[in-house]
């Protein structure tokens, strides 16, 4: 009885971790912030960032579209864009502060874009 | 020091290996593995390894990583170099992605050996201001430590800085293997077969140059205390 149960409880075991993939599906967000030495606090989702060292942070983040946040007015969050993370790939954007509010441009340079776009690899 | 923190989505794996970790606890209880030995362990090392410790294996382990990595894309860009296949080195490239975002994962401001590093610096200055007040012990004592924990800083640093150019390395890798993989990916959309392999003959430069920079950082990185 014992070893049978022990093997039917091995075996969930391998399969509960095989399922569990912790490497599987994630991408990852590179934020630049311009000028790097004056970021606001930005929101990965609703995970705070700590402060953006050299304005540069490379994020491993699970595949999807998570959005790129700052302080709102009101305590409110308020959304710059939303980043789309694909598989094995970088996606790029670069947040500038010099103005009020901060603007997300997506790539690596701060071209002019619209605010609130989506940014792909 | 800073870290980036985004830990949401590790919400679902840690329930997941949690489960799993239930699981072997019961098949312990069971008694089909000796579970006291590992039980044992598992109590000691959390006291024993400190982040330094921790930083500086995690470290080692993964200049292995780098080794491994170095003679993948070496054999990745010998393939591709031959390869007459656009499609088929195409696929190549994909692989080389999964291998360079999994070193890149690593070394992210939200990896495992990045808060290491933060860990064993934050631990470092720490000590270091706790040793500033500390008045048990005579002078030269007291600076002797100052001076292992100062050294120690000062490595832990240095081996912060080597993961920054890592990082900025396999960033900057990933983005040229992406952009190519889409522009050759375009090409044979349009049946442009010849100026794809053109385009994989460049590629396989690049990664050639890739590999050279993986085996000198290999032999800059040096993990604290050692």
């Amino acid at each position: 009885m014992w070893p049978f149960a022990a093997r039917l409880l091995g075996g969930m075991l391998v399969l509960g971790l095989a399922a569990c993939n912790p490497n599987g599906s994630v991408g990852y967000v590179e934020i630049k912030t311009v000028p790097a030495t004056s970021a606001p606090a930005l929101y990965l989702d609703t995970a705070k960032l700590e402060p953006v060292r050299n304005g540069t942070a490379v994020l491993r983040q699970k595949v999807g579209t998570s959005k790129l946040q700052v302080d709102g007015e009101g305590g409110q969050l308020a959304l710059l864009c939303n980043i789309v993370v694909q598989k094995n790939r970088i996606t790029s954007v670069t947040v500038s502060s010099s103005t009020r509010p901060p603007r997300c441009q997506c790539g690596r340079n701060s071209t002019e874009t619209p605010p609130n776009r989506t940014c792909v690899a | 020091m800073s870290s980036v923190v985004a830990k949401g989505h590790d919400r679902g794996s840690f329930a997941c290996v949690s489960t799993a970790l239930l699981l072997f606890a019961f098949l312990c209880f069971l008694g089909a593995v000796p579970a006291a030995p590992l039980l044992a362990q598992g109590a000691a090392a959390p006291d024993a390894r400190t982040a330094d410790d921790e930083f500086s294996r995690q470290l080692n382990e993964l200049k292995k990583t780098f080794t491994d990595l170095s003679k993948r894309i070496d054999d990745s860009a010998q393939t591709m170099g031959r390869s007459q296949n656009a499609e088929a080195a195409r696929k190549e490239i994909e692989e080389l992605r999964a291998h360079v975002g999994a070193l890149l994962g690593a070394v992210a401001d939200n990896g495992t050996v990045w808060n290491l590093g933060a860990k064993a610096l934050r631990r470092a200055e720490d000590k270091l201001k706790a040793l500033d007040q500390e008045t048990r012990y005579k002078p030269e004592e007291k600076q002797f430590l100052i001076q292992r924990w100062r050294e120690l800083k000062v490595a832990t640093e240095g081996a912060i800085g080597e993961l920054e150019k890592a990082r900025k390395d396999f960033a900057e890798l990933l983005r040229t293997l992406q952009t190519n993989e889409d522009f050759i990916d375009e090409l044979l959309q349009v049946r442009e077969h010849e100026k794809a392999l053109e385009v994989i003959q460049r590629l396989t430069d690049g990664i050639r140059d890739a590999s050279d920079k993986l085996k000198k950082l290999l032999t800059t990185i040096k993990p604290p205390g050692v």
